[in-house]
């Protein structure tokens, strides 16, 4: 049993990580915090996907010399989809921080139930 | 050629009335002769269809399975006559009640669409079709229950709905399952029901069917689903009461019939729990129908549970499953019709005439309006069932069908309640009549009037002399559906 | 005719660079390209269907001279080119019917804006439809989460910025949870590609190795696809989400964005999955159990809901356990009806939403149900939409509807243990739906004592009444004569 863990260290890291920005994502009122934990999530699966593509003894997959056998090489795959992956949490977050400051400037507040309140108590005074 | 009779004179009516808010806001009276020529064609054609031997058109196909078709039998001539006939007398008596109220063309304009799904209902061929002109009917006949715009009309249309849906998906499910047993959704005489595929599933199937009919008994004012009925058809205008007790009830004996007898088939429901079941819903409607008209004061309401009762003496004949019984069903319906459409037309004419609508007030009734008293005295005495009216023969068969239909227990119950039933029917309309001819001494007794016109003592005497007529001349009628039954089984 | 194989990599880039363009063109003409790229799109696709129909087998596209199993490829077959011509055309609908709130709500400045984001929608539904790839459906459904919160994001008042984040939050757990599926499997199988993930599924599946990581791997999947697309309990962000958005984006969010996500989970379920290794994990029957409270659970809070929008949103998330039941049920029939389901829908709940924006407009702005009492009479056009499409959701007569339900029924027979409460479920819903359809019907129907607003000339309305009759007639159509329709699905869903 621990010798499993110990082999897959990494991906454990990775799911204690994702359950680290899960429940941050969940439990935080903070709209701010709430994309940190967005983060986190991201990383740790970026972590989990890069450590899959990583075998120990393999080079990178650059071909530098004459070594063309496919078989001394780590797969390249993983590495990408990690960028694609990063790449678009990028663009995420960047859309949620421009609505985080769009709420911010018209309640003055990151707490999302308060928010939800004045949000509220607006449509009703509006009808 | 004659084929395209069938879709014509579905579309007839329901393109009139569809046509009827393009005429503007026209004169009263151009819409009245549209109206009226809508009505007197559709009566010619459905004659004219009358006389024609079984036809048959299949339209469309939905899907491989739910195909639309057209077909004219015996049971299509009868339901389809009643609606046409139904409709055109009731219309002409709307002429003139409706003349001061507002938004007509809408109330003709879902009168006679509701016409058309009526008559499309007779006309269809298999369960899927009729399932479609059965939903139609439905949402086409709510506005008329609507037409007032009231707190309560609004009500009661929507319990209308409620009622009807539910009913309508259980009766949908039934089909989905016939679907599956049946060999064809075809209606076939004796039923079309696969021994071999249904073996080892009778029970589920006797489930859903007893549910299927009680789900298409929503619209007949079964038991359980019968509460609608007594809360949606006195907010409608008198007219549209009239039809809707008068006919678009039997639509649900319409579909209860085709459903028991041409896709299930009796034999795999004679002497079953659910023939039992059926039976003592029937009965028990009959007798808290009447027993709750005897109680209610208002007049189109005790009309309304009236008919409750009224509508499960046929059904209760369809239950009982023998030829008579049958019979005696199938000439309730004529006779039904035609009583109920001339009471509540009487209905009508009274309170349109002296603007009352509790039956206290009617004290002194007869010798204000004595020629539309005395149509309601006749229809009364044909709904009690006292020969020589038609009441009593349709009655009369349907005692004979339960006696020989030989079941345990119900062969002796259903005569008695329905004697009981009569006695209560005495009961509550005898009286409107007696203190309607003889108030009493210190009572004031209301001003004569001319009852609304010759268009509304005419139709209303008409009928009245109809329920007489058709009483004493019975004999062919009685045979014409004697054949049709006896060939059911 | 074969070079039509070539359309759908059109469309998608033909898209993108429409939305690039539409990004530096003023709002005319934004509108202009978008709207015909749209139209070209759908033409494309329909040729497309035509020449696959024909064909009678699934093609796939390689792109970038990369063979098996390293390249990113297409696939294309009847049923997923006949899913994007109807979603193309309903597209199009939607940006034509709500074209007045669209002006209203978004005020003169970045009206171009909004048709880069539709024109992003439809390249990430495209490629949601075609592609063969888990990776790139991971990457397009981000893109059509962003795109779709532009869209929502645009009207801006607190509200609306508020139900943006909301949903954003739930989508990006959502396709966090979808990509580490994708992750999961990659790791055990080594494939992204459809068909040999299928294949090594299969093997593995058959050999007994590795079940809980597949497992969890298509687990995670389903969740993350299913919170997207509004599954009962993930369905808390529709309301919000659906009730303060432009009209236009309500419809295309509830209408295509969700059924989209839907569309992948069927193409991943039947081809990278396997049904025999989904069905055999007994992953439906979450879903089928799901799906039906989904069906109770929404209709009963809309019946709560005094806001003709977040009435109509509530009963989204009834529709779409509809589809999750049908997926539910089994894997031929039940999933039939569950397309033909998400046909029905999209084509309805566009039509729903843009005829409540025009009822409201019409009554004074207030979408409270008091103030509707009447509204069809001054707009007909709307109220007659507003009907057809309330009849299709109730399920009545010739409409898409009762052919949807029949197709439920029937699929339920298939199965002993689901055919009763299928029928069950399909008659609760059925009364619910009633009820707050002809609730509202009636109420707009209804004149009320005071007066009514002026009435509204079609003629003032042109491009929503051509939107309401055209999704009103495709309803009618497709509910009377709907034959070939359910046979083109089902012989898609038999080359999938």
């Amino acid at each position: 049993m621990l010798q499993t863990l110990w082999e897959n260290r990494i991906q454990c890291v990775a799911v204690l990580i994702f359950a680290v920005g899960f429940s941050t994502l969940l439990l935080h009122r903070n709209l701010v915090k709430k994309i940190i934990g967005l983060n986190i999530m991201d990383t740790a699966a970026y972590l989990f996907l890069t450590s899959i593509g990583y075998i120990r003894g393999r080079l990178a997959p650059i071909i530098v010399g004459t070594d063309t056998d496919p078989s001394h090489y780590a797969n390249p795959l993983p590495a990408g989809l990690v960028l694609t992956g990063i790449v678009v949490s990028v663009s995420v977050t960047a859309l949620m921080l421009a609505l985080t400051i769009r709420l911010y400037d018209q309640y003055h507040t990151l707490n999302l139930d308060e928010i939800y309140y004045m949000a509220l108590r607006e449509q009703e005074g509006g009808q | 050629m004659n084929q395209w009779l069938l879709p014509i004179s579905v579309l007839l009516p329901m393109a009139v009335g569809a046509a009827l808010p393009l005429l503007g806001k026209k004169s009263h009276r151009t819409l009245h002769l549209v109206v009226l020529a809508a009505l007197l064609l559709q009566a010619v054609f459905v004659t004219w269809l009358l006389l024609l031997p079984q036809i048959e058109l299949p339209l469309f196909a939905m899907t491989d399975t739910l195909t639309v078709s057209l077909r004219m039998d015996g049971f299509s001539k009868l339901f389809m006559a009643v609606a046409a006939y139904g409709f055109l007398a009731a219309g002409i008596f709307a002429f003139r009640y409706m003349e001061h109220s507002q938004r007509q063309e809408s109330f003709f304009t879902f009168f006679l669409l509701s016409l058309g799904a009526m008559v499309g209902m007779a006309l269809s061929s298999n369960l899927i079709t009729m399932y479609l002109f059965f939903e139609c009917l439905t949402l086409l006949s709510m506005p008329l229950v609507l037409h007032d715009r009231t707190k309560e009309s609004i009500r009661a249309a929507l319990k209308y709905l409620f009622y009807s849906v539910a009913g309508a998906f259980l009766a949908l499910c039934a089909i989905f399952f016939l679907a599956r047993y049946c060999t064809t959704l075809d209606f076939q005489a004796g039923g079309s029901l696969d021994p071999a595929l249904a073996a080892g599933h009778e029970t589920l199937l006797r489930v859903v069917i007893f549910l299927g009919v009680v789900g298409f008994g929503a619209k007949a004012g079964l038991y359980p689903l019968h509460g609608w009925l007594p809360t949606a058809h006195p907010v409608a205008p008198a007219p549209a009461s009239a039809v809707l007790s008068g006919i678009i009830t039997k639509a649900g004996v319409l579909a209860i019939l085709r459903l028991i007898y041409f896709c299930v088939g009796p034999e795999f429901l004679i002497g079953t729990w659910v023939q039992q079941a059926l039976l003592g819903l029937s009965l028990l409607t009959v007798f808290m129908g009447s027993m709750m008209a005897y109680r209610e004061k208002q007049f189109k309401k005790r009309l309304a549970y009236s008919s409750v009762s009224q509508i499960s003496y046929v059904l209760t004949g369809l239950f009982f499953m023998t030829a008579q019984s049958v019979q005696g069903g199938l000439l309730h319906v004529v006779f039904h019709a035609c009583i109920k459409i001339c009471l509540f037309l009487v209905a009508g004419s009274l309170i349109f005439n002296t603007g009352k609508h509790s039956v206290e007030e009617y004290h002194g009734m007869g010798k204000a309006m004595p020629k539309t008293m005395i149509g309601f005295t006749m229809a009364s005495l044909a709904l009690v069932g006292i020969p020589p009216f038609n009441g009593f023969v349709s009655k009369w068969y349907l005692a004979l069908g339960a006696l020989r239909a030989e079941l345990p227990v119900f062969s002796w119950l259903g005569p008695v309640v329905l004697l009981i039933s009569a006695l209560l029917t005495a009961g509550y309309l005898l009286p409107i009549t007696i203190h309607g001819f003889f108030p009493g001494p210190k009572e004031s007794v209301p001003e004569k009037n001319n009852e609304g016109g010759p268009l509304m003592w005419v139709t209303i005497s008409v009928l009245a002399l109809l329920t007489l007529c058709s009483g004493l001349f019975a004999r062919p009628l009685a045979q014409a559906f004697g054949a049709m039954a006896e060939a059911l089984f | 005719m074969s070079f039509s194989v070539n359309f759908p990599l059109f469309c998608i880039v033909g898209s993108l660079l429409t939305a690039v363009v539409s990004s530096v063109l003023g709002d005319r003409w934004a509108r202009r390209v978008c709207m015909a790229m749209v139209s070209v799109v759908a033409v494309l696709n329909g040729v497309l269907l035509g020449y696959l129909t024909g064909l009678g087998r699934s093609v796939s596209y390689t792109m970038g001279h990369y063979p098996h199993p390293w390249g990113n490829e297409l696939t294309l077959d009847s049923l997923e080119a006949l899913v994007s011509v109807v979603f193309s055309l309903v597209l199009l609908l939607c940006l034509l019917g709500g074209k007045a709130q669209l002006q209203r709500d978004l005020g003169d400045r970045k009206r171009n804006l909004y048709y880069v984001m539709a024109a992003l929608v439809q390249t990430s539904l495209l490629a949601l439809v075609y592609t063969n790839d888990v990776f790139t459906g991971y990457v397009f459904i981000e893109i059509c989460t962003i795109a779709s919160c532009g869209l929502l994001m645009i009207r801006q008042i607190g509200r609306t910025t508020l139900a943006s984040v909301r949903y954003m939050i739930f989508s990006l757990i959502g396709s966090g949870l979808f990509m580490l599926g994708v992750v999961f499997l990659y790791n055990i199988t080594g494939h992204l590609l459809m068909p040999e993930l299928k294949q090594t599924l299969a093997d593995l599946w058959q050999s007994g190795l590795y079940r809980a990581p597949l497992l969890t791997g298509m687990s995670l999947i389903t969740i993350g696809l299913a919170i997207k697309s509004g599954l009962f309990p993930f369905h808390f962000w529709m309301p919000d989400t659906y009730g303060y958005a432009t009209p236009s984006s309500a419809g295309i969010l509830s209408g295509l964005v969700s059924k989209g996500y839907i569309f992948l989970l069927l193409k991943l379920i039947f081809r990278a999955f396997g049904t025999q290794v989904f069905y055999g994990a007994g992953i439906h029957h979450i879903l089928y159990l799901l799906g039906v409270i989904g069906m109770v659970v929404g209709s009963v809070s809309a019946i709560r809901e005094d806001d003709i929008f977040r009435m109509v949103a509530y009963s989204s998330a009834a529709q779409i356990g509809y589809i999750y039941m049908g997926i539910g049920i089994s894997p031929d029939l039940g999933v039939t009806a569950a397309v033909y389901h998400i046909l029905t829908h999209a084509i309805t709940k566009p039509a729903l939403f843009l005829a409540s924006a025009q009822l409201t407009d019409g009554a004074g702005g207030s979408k409270r149900f008091r103030e509707l009492q009447g509204a069809a009479y001054s707009n007909w056009v709307a109220g007659l939409g507003f009907s057809v499409g309330a009849l299709s959701m109730i399920g009545l007569p010739f409409t898409m509807g009762l052919i949807a339900k029949y197709l439920f029924a029937r699929a339920a027979f298939q199965s002993e243990l689901k055919m009763i409460p299928t029928l069950v479920v399909l008659g609760i819903s059925t009364v619910l739906n009633t009820l707050y359809f002809a609730r509202t019907i009636l109420r707009l129907y209804n004149r009320p004592k005071r007066k009514l607003a002026k009435p509204c000339p079609v003629r003032r309305q042109i491009p929503y009444a051509v939107s309401a009759l055209v999704l009103s007639g495709m309803n009618l159509l497709l509910g009377i004569v709907a034959q070939p329709l359910i046979s083109m699905i089902e012989q898609g869903l038999k080359q999938f």
